[in-house]
């Protein structure tokens, strides 16, 4: 089965390339990048919205973005099942877009921050997760000024098993080292009642090759592998 | 300042008298106002070059003797073809003076400007590193101030252009309280195709002049005159000559650059840098042979009523200019139209060698296009400084402290420790070709794709030893930067310079620049590296306490790693494995960190560089890694080689037992040993079972090499064989200082 992702360029993505090549080169599947304004919703089974500063991020990260045409679009994608997916800025614009429950606000640290750490699989039945084991720790780069996740009603969220990764130490426990930016309840990735759509802020793309890995790792595929796996079930 | 009547006017302008005049009778009339400030502008030091000129004829010529060299300098930058039909572009430049009254915006701008350099060459901006100079940190809010605020700027910059930031260098010291200096560098990669597409020349009349990217405003007129003066009391008032950056508009402008050079349809392009469209004008149609007339109401402003003089010298960001071949006209504007980006058509190139810029009816500009940026150079007088005598005899004074003591200084010092709260702010893996992270190596390290190559860079310079030697010390900064990228696996392939020195109508400063020009151009002729670009940044010097800065050539260094398995890291790896030093250790503590930082001392014989030894050292080297015998390498730099031993243990928190009882060749007293700062030495690791082997080669190259210890599990360092006893070090301890102290220092 032929799986077609787009890859959403807006003006000021600027992980869009980086992406396209792990998903063609790496994992080796048909991915698009289109821009914004021709995206067209029925040409694919799933979309990533990347990193970067969609807009420049003014006003407020991801916030022009969201109220975009191409949002529009996945919009119907997002309701009739197929995965939508935001890495770092991406996940920016899907909260403000309110396909996702919560807010990233400014780093505890008040600056940019870019350092590779680990998080821990809490969810394995979602679109970017379900070829991982609950439990895996994984060690993946961040990098971004506002990452820190809040919630006003966090037990909502837990009770609905919305939190599909939260950062944690070696020993996968979530300690207040092992939170970079001060995400509410260490929370890294959050997806919607459905499980389509995902919004992650660390850069699966930046850790899907064992050399740019500082441990050799590339724990980043499984995030692809996942979504191509969730495609595939579904047609 | 120059008193010039236009009309009924009287105009202040920079240029000399006898400039003045000889641009009356090249015209053969008086210049308009707006034809004086494009002079005032384009001869002024920072475009002309009309002190440094002279000198830097002294560098050899790059395109004609290094056969891939693609472009050298005069070009807004070096080009080199490194195989695999690629061709990598780099330049570094200054951006001193406004960073000094507006850090934010004056970093952010350098990192703007620097980027459209490299577009400029037809390529794809891939990487940037920034060295830095402030005053000290410790107690002293302006210079914390300064420091937060450069680092932010290059931050947000650097970060939203989606260009990640892989290297640097920041040193610390008095003389840099007043005139921080902020350099940047970016490097691009592109096919040779790429690249052979569009030179910044517009060679054919009748094609069309296209403008696009930013409004103009009212900003950063003047920037360039203002960077070509000293700072004084005043400068705060210049501020409004700092222009104010946008990368999200850069970002556009890169892809929409390179979108519109795919069409084809580009002849030529040109950033609007430092004199803004006079100078992108001027010189694409007089170095590229050419004329052509330009409807002035066509450019878009950011405010009304704006006139000519503002308008030909503003320095707004975020604009280039584009000669198009007329069949393709409709196509390039497409591709801007897709990225939103505003353009004009400004008119068209002709025949006729004069660049006439019409206001309307009015004929506003009317000059030949080569005469602004043919300035005629300005003889300079050089004076080696009376002080000197008296600070190089200046001797090493009895240890007041012990000499563990002054190993955690040293660690802990400015200059020496991690500069991780600088780079966990910089997005250095974007683009996913960071292979080296920051810290890991003594370079940046980027992998092409696609292919088994690899990018070593870094930059760098040591502003104390230049200060007393210049000469020397130009030579150490290229052989420094050299061996950083050796120590990663690298060759160095070719070198870019930034020249930060005093005001150069001063003989003394007018000499430090003349002798670091002597040393760089000796230098890089003995160790057979081009130098494909430069940049001279004068009159840093405060008028308010009478400073100049310690002269700062920076080197910036790009080489090539063939094969991953090439690249090497400097951690050391293994316990049980054998730590050799490559080079002998002199007594050459001038200028040294141990003298600033344990005696407050800026005097003593600072290093000597003898090229013929360290080009056989970086064969040897060469050899060791063909033949896969090191395991981690790293370049000794400030504090001596017990830093480096101890910076290469941290972060697989190993230890390591040393012996230097037969490593002291010149019987030197047991500080001079462990804190000279000697050139050219690297401190390697090795499996203890290839050392027969390694000395065997070391023989045959004629090599200074020396087991000096092995690697232990516990994390201790411990020293024998000083004349003082044993000498034990926490390297646990070392680490945390080494970590702790830029965050302890900020206080804002």
């Amino acid at each position: 089965m032929r799986v077609k992702i787009a890859v959403l360029d807006f003006p000021g993505s600027n992980c869009d390339l980086d992406t396209i090549h792990v998903l063609n080169n790496v994992i080796n599947i048909k991915a698009d990048l289109v821009w914004h304004n021709y995206f067209k919703e029925s040409k694919y089974d799933g979309v990533i919205l990347p990193g970067g500063f969609a807009f420049g991020d003014y006003l407020r990260a991801g916030i022009i973005a969201a109220h975009s045409p191409a949002i529009d679009e996945a919009r119907v994608m997002l309701e009739d099942g197929r995965p939508v997916i935001g890495i770092c800025n991406g996940f920016q614009i899907l909260t403000e877009a309110q396909f996702l429950p919560g807010a990233l606000l400014q780093n505890d640290t008040l600056t940019f921050i870019c350092k590779w750490v680990m998080v821990k699989v809490e969810n394995n039945e979602t679109a970017f997760s379900n070829k991982m084991n609950i439990g895996d720790i994984l060690n993946i780069p961040i990098a971004h000024a506002e990452g820190r996740y809040y919630i006003e009603n966090l037990k909502e969220l837990e009770q609905n098993n919305q939190i599909v990764f939260r950062y944690s130490n070696e020993n996968g426990e979530y300690t207040k080292d092992s939170n970079p930016n001060g995400s509410l309840a260490n929370i890294a990735g959050v997806c919607n009642l459905e499980r389509n759509c995902i919004g992650f802020m660390p850069h699966p793309e930046r850790a899907s090759e064992s050399i740019l890995s500082p441990k050799g790792t590339s724990h980043g595929k499984n995030f692809f592998y996942s979504m191509v796996d969730f495609i595939q079930k579904r047609l | 300042m120059t008193k010039v009547k236009v009309d009924e006017n009287e105009l202040n302008v920079d240029l000399t008298q006898s400039e003045v005049e000889w641009i009356q009778n090249t015209l053969e009339r008086n210049p308009s106002i707006t034809e004086l400030g494009m002079f005032d502008v384009m001869w002024s030091e920072h475009c002309s070059y009309k002190s440094s000129r002279p000198k830097l004829s002294l560098f050899e010529d790059a395109e004609k003797n290094y056969d891939y060299v693609l472009a050298g300098p005069g070009q807004d930058a070096g080009v080199i073809d490194i195989g695999d039909g690629y061709a990598l572009a780099f330049r570094i430049e200054s951006h001193n003076h406004p960073s000094a009254i507006e850090p934010y915006h004056g970093a952010a701008t350098g990192i703007g400007g620097i980027i459209r350099d490299i577009l400029c060459m037809g390529v794809r901006p891939i990487a940037l590193l920034d060295p830095l100079r402030f005053g000290p940190l410790k107690g002293n809010p302006h210079s914390q101030w300064l420091f937060k605020y450069v680092v932010k700027g290059i931050a947000d910059y650097g970060n939203c252009t989606g260009i990640p930031t892989i290297g640097g260098e920041v040193e610390f010291d008095k003389c840099f309280e007043s005139n921080c200096l902020v350099n940047v560098a970016c490097i691009g990669l592109g096919t040779i195709e790429d690249f052979k597409h569009a030179p910044s020349r517009a060679y054919n009349p009748g094609d069309y002049v296209v403008l696009m990217g930013g409004s103009t405003g009212r900003d950063g007129i003047h920037g360039v005159t203002f960077a070509s003066r000293t700072l004084t009391e005043l400068s705060e008032a210049d501020r409004p000559a700092v222009q104010i950056g946008d990368p999200f508009t850069k970002k556009m402008i890169i892809e929409a650059t390179l979108e519109a050079i795919k069409t084809g349809y580009v002849r030529g392009l040109k950033d609007l840098g430092g004199g803004g469209l006079s100078c992108a004008l001027s010189e694409l149609t007089g170095d590229g042979g050419t004329g052509a007339k330009i409807d002035m109401g066509k450019i878009f402003t950011r405010e009304p009523n704006m006139n000519s003089y503002e308008i030909m010298l503003s320095e707004s960001q975020e604009r280039m200019a584009f000669i198009v071949k007329p069949e393709g006209l409709e196509e390039v504007l497409n591709v801007f139209q897709k990225f939103e980006m505003a353009h004009a058509v400004l008119g068209r190139t002709d025949d006729s060698k004069i660049l006439r810029v019409y206001d309307g009816d009015n004929l506003v500009v009317n000059l030949p296009a080569i005469a602004l940026s043919e300035s005629p150079t300005i003889p300079r007088t050089e004076k080696r400084p009376d002080y000197l005598d008296q600070l190089l005899t200046e001797i090493t004074p009895e240890p007041s402290k012990k000499l563990d003591e002054i190993i955690y200084i040293l660690i802990a010092s400015e200059n020496i420790c991690s500069k991780e709260w600088v780079y966990r702010q910089y997005d250095h893996e974007v683009g996913v070709r960071s292979v080296v992270k920051c810290g890991d190596g003594d370079s940046g390290v980027l992998r092409i794709i696609g292919t088994d190559k690899f990018i070593a860079a870094s930059v760098g310079t040591n502003s104390k030893h230049c200060y007393l030697e210049p000469y020397e010390g130009a030579k150490e900064g290229i052989v420094e930067a050299c061996g950083n990228v050796i120590a990663n696996g690298a060759k160095p392939k070719a070198m870019v310079n930034c020249c930060n020195f005093g005001n150069p109508e001063k003989p003394e400063s007018f000499w430090y620049f003349a002798e670091a020009v002597r040393g760089m151009a000796d230098c890089c002729k003995n160790l057979r590296i081009p130098v494909v670009g430069g940049n001279v940044s004068f009159y840093n010097e405060d008028e308010v306490s009478n400073t100049a800065i310690k002269a700062t050539p920076e080197i910036m260094i790009v080489g090539i790693i063939e094969g991953e398995d090439n690249i090497i890291t400097l951690p050391f790896k293994e316990f049980g494995d054998d730590i050799l030093i490559i080079g002998e250790t002199k007594a050459e503590l001038g200028g040294s960190e141990y003298y600033s930082v344990i005696y407050d001392l800026e005097g003593g014989i600072p290093p000597k560089v003898d090229e013929n030894q360290i080009k056989t050292r970086w064969n040897f080297i060469q050899e060791l890694y063909k033949k896969k015998l090191i395991k981690a390498n790293h370049d000794v730099n400030k504090g001596g080689f017990i830093i480096t031993i101890g910076e290469m243990c941290f972060k697989n928190e190993l230890g390591a037992k040393l012996d230097l009882k037969d490593y002291n060749n010149y019987g030197l007293r047991d500080d001079e040993l462990l804190f000279s700062e000697s050139v050219g030495r690297f401190i390697i690791e090795t499996n203890p079972r290839n050392h027969n082997e390694i000395m065997k080669l070391a023989k045959k190259f004629k090599i200074y090499v020396k087991k000096i210890g092995v690697l232990s599990q516990n994390p201790t360092i411990e020293i024998k064989g000083l004349k003082s006893g044993k000498l034990e070090i926490d390297a646990l301890k070392m680490k945390n200082l080494y970590q702790s102290t830029i965050p302890n220092l900020m206080e804002i």
